[in-house]
């Protein structure tokens, strides 16, 4: 492999990482309101809720980039490659997120709840400063654990075209003849990019309060 | 109204699935007074606690602490959960169980209700925090997380943290039950001092000896009923009811 395919390669990395990325973000985020809403009970909206968690998790990444970059401009929505990729893995990891949200509003203990409203503490000061802080810290084992999936299945977006890691091997084999080599440079990025979100988890586990079991 | 009681229950009710746990409770508590509610379990007498500060939501009768109705306002409006908060703040509750908050240190957890809701500076607020750790013999522990305590150790945090926020009662729901024997007697040593100090408190217990000698008002509950409601000397010595006798005699 010469310069030219490394710099293919690393645009490739950079694809995977900031699609990855804005879909993680936005995916623990709307996991979690998605976690709120439910344990709210909300009748009908618990329902779709439902629904979408069971759809989104038993739809493959395939499946639904494709059906979003093909179907939508049916519905008058033009969305381009990348925007379709996003929610795609938006919208399958934030299920996935919103059940290990979920689980964690489950188990969290109803008796420090009594402690901070006997204390004065409103709904929301409780829920921002003692269980939102713990709930992080439980739940990002779990959340760390599907981020490394996401990141893993993204090569899925390739089949609406998005030029990331692994499409751009395909590339770099077409004028090469030697599939092996970018293929293997691909594998060492994909660690290198699992490692990094590794040692972040460690790092924020580091920082974040530990907790009394 | 500062010359209120500190807490007026009038003819509290509540039911659990069909069955009365508390029936037409009367019960007035003045400023700096102590009172002991015994009796055995399923008597309603953590029930009445609860019920004080709202966390459990009775039937019928009305609570007022200082003065102040909680629960429902003055138009029989029902409060939302911001006007609960606010009059729960003037009470301050220990729990059988701690209830500590794991993920902050012993000052945190002291610190955190006079900042977040009585929006206290933090400078000040460490300074209550600091303070109240010293009464309570907790100051050494202040940086310590609540899971490298003893049970009577963050007995004293919770105490410290139920005095933070400076309230009108504090109300114990059996504070030594979940206790080591050993441990027992350094939490009822900081409860006797506040009680010298002048602090309202009305306490669950079955600590005989505490309510005999720090008590001025002791209440039994029988089936959700106050049957005896006397000054300690005359409740352990001439209680009326055969029923307290008989507990006495058992508690012995």
């Amino acid at each position: 492999m010469n310069g030219q395919a490394w710099m293919l390669l690393l645009e490739g990395a950079w694809t995977t990482v900031w699609i990855s990325g804005i879909a993680i973000a936005l995916g623990v985020v709307i996991g979690l309101v998605i976690a709120m809403v439910r344990m709210a009970r909300i009748p009908f909206i618990d329902q779709i809720l439902v629904l979408y968690v069971s759809l989104a998790r038993a739809t493959p990444l395939v499946t639904l980039s494709l059906f979003l970059f093909l179907a939508t401009p049916t519905f008058g929505i033009a969305m381009d490659r990348n925007t379709a990729a996003i929610l795609a893995l938006t919208l399958n990891t934030a299920a996935f997120n919103a059940e290990v949200w979920r689980s964690a509003f489950l188990s969290f203990s109803r008796e420090q709840k009594e402690a901070a409203m006997a204390c004065g503490m409103t709904n929301g000061t409780f829920f921002r400063r003692i269980m939102l802080p713990q709930m992080f810290t439980s739940s990002l084992p779990g959340l760390v654990n599907e981020m490394s999936f996401l990141i893993k299945s993204s090569p899925a977006i390739a089949v609406i075209g998005v030029v990331e890691l692994t499409r751009v091997t395909n590339r770099i084999t077409a004028v090469t003849y030697e599939p092996l080599p970018p293929i293997l440079a691909a594998a060492v990025l994909y660690m290198l990019i699992i490692g990094a979100l590794l040692k972040l988890q460690a790092i924020a586990e580091k920082k974040a309060n530990r907790l009394a079991m | 109204m500062s010359d209120a009681p500190a807490v007026q229950i009038h003819r509290l009710s509540k039911s659990f699935g069909g069955i009365e746990v508390l029936r037409d409770v009367d019960l007035t508590v003045y400023k700096g007074e102590v009172v002991s509610v015994l009796g055995s379990s399923g008597s309603g007498k953590s029930t009445m606690l609860r019920c004080i500060n709202w966390l459990e939501e009775p039937d019928r009768g009305t609570i007022r602490i200082a003065g102040t109705r909680i629960g429902v306002d003055d138009k029989g409006r029902k409060m939302n959960n911001r006007e609960l908060a606010a009059i729960r703040a003037r009470t301050g509750m220990v729990f059988q169980s701690f209830n500590l908050w794991p993920h902050l240190t012993v000052l945190q957890n002291v610190m955190e209700s006079p900042i977040q809701v009585k929006g206290m500076h933090k400078d000040e607020a460490h300074a209550v925090a600091s303070a109240l750790l010293e009464k309570v013999g907790m100051a050494e522990k202040a940086d310590a997380y609540p899971f490298t305590l003893s049970g009577g150790q963050k007995q004293r945090v919770a105490i410290a943290r139920a005095l933070a926020m400076s309230p009108e009662v504090i109300l114990f729901d059996e504070p030594t039950s979940a206790l080591d024997p050993e441990r027992v007697g350094e939490v009822l040593q900081v409860m006797k001092n506040l009680s010298a100090e002048g602090y309202t408190m009305i306490v669950v217990t079955h600590e005989m000896e505490f309510a005999r000698a720090v008590s001025d008002q002791v209440v039994f509950l029988e089936k959700g009923l106050i049957i005896e409601k006397a000054a300690p000397e005359k409740f352990f010595t001439r209680p009326e009811t055969e029923r307290v006798r008989r507990f006495l005699e058992l508690s012995a």
